[in-house]
């Protein structure tokens, strides 16, 4: 791989650096990983198994700290320290997202819904009581962000 | 919010009320509204209160961001509802970054309320 650069009044082509390849194809890598989970987490639509994420951003990182071990141009040096970023918070991220409900205690099939009141969007309150008589559809969502 | 809307056709179709409950507060729920366009009954439950009535608090970790309002989070969960008030079918989502699938709540409706 090559680059150009303008010195001395003239373009010159330089190679580059071992280590500066292994950092752009850290970077590239990690980026295109991410690029591919956020489109899953705007989808709302993540894979059950997330274990070639968490490879691929491993790999990045690996990637990325081999970029330094072989040795970098002071520029060459930004795309590795972005990879190892990105796929140290995303693999952190993925292992930290789990749930669990307490088994005893979640509704089930053939249950009565208990009553409830709420406030809605508007302020007012709304209870249950409105719902019988009614077939219905209840969806608990996380929040907005 | 926005892939229930889909079946806005299916709700009216056989008369469904739908009710969503998140932790939001009120103005978040009605600042975001327009942008899914739900035409639902959507309440606000900031301390967890409905969540929990119906089990439904997830006791895992999440990563929500710091300033979210809420300390828990309800398990994403559908459940369809019969006259008498009686849980017909609840779907839990395994994980709070999925959701039911529109299909999947559609199938539910058919195989529960149309028999």
């Amino acid at each position: 791989m090559f680059f150009v650069l303008f010195k001395d009044g003239q373009l010159r082509v330089r190679r580059l650096k071992a280590g500066t390849k292994f950092g752009i194809t850290a970077f590239t890598l990690a980026a295109c990983t991410a690029t591919l989970w956020f489109y899953f987490v705007r989808q709302v639509n993540l894979p059950d198994d997330r274990t070639g994420f968490v490879v691929a951003f491993v790999f990045a990182a690996a990637l990325g700290v081999t970029a330094y071990i072989k040795g970098t141009s002071w520029v060459g040096g930004l795309p590795p320290a972005v990879a190892i970023l990105i796929s140290a918070f995303l693999t952190f991220t993925i292992s930290v997202s789990s749930q669990s409900v307490d088994t005893k205690k979640v509704i089930a099939v053939g249950d009565e819904i208990p009553h409830f009141s709420a406030v809605d969007d508007e302020g007012q309150v709304f209870d249950s009581e409105a719902l019988q008589g009614h077939l219905v559809l209840i969806k608990f969502f996380r929040a907005h962000w | 919010m926005r892939r229930l809307e889909e079946l806005r056709a299916e709700f009216d179709q056989r008369d469904v009320r739908v009710v969503t409950i998140s932790t939001d507060p009120p103005e978040d729920i009605l600042a975001e509204r327009h942008l899914h366009g739900l035409q639902a009954r959507m309440l606000s439950d900031v301390q967890l209160a409905v969540t929990d009535a119906f089990g439904l608090r997830n006791t895992g970790f999440h990563s929500a961001p710091l300033a979210h309002e809420s300390v828990a989070l309800p398990v994403p969960a559908t459940l369809l509802i019969d006259r008498e008030g009686k849980v017909l079918w609840l779907d839990l989502s395994k994980d709070y970054q999925r959701r039911s699938d529109p299909s999947v709540v559609l199938a539910a409706m058919r195989a529960h309320f149309d028999s």
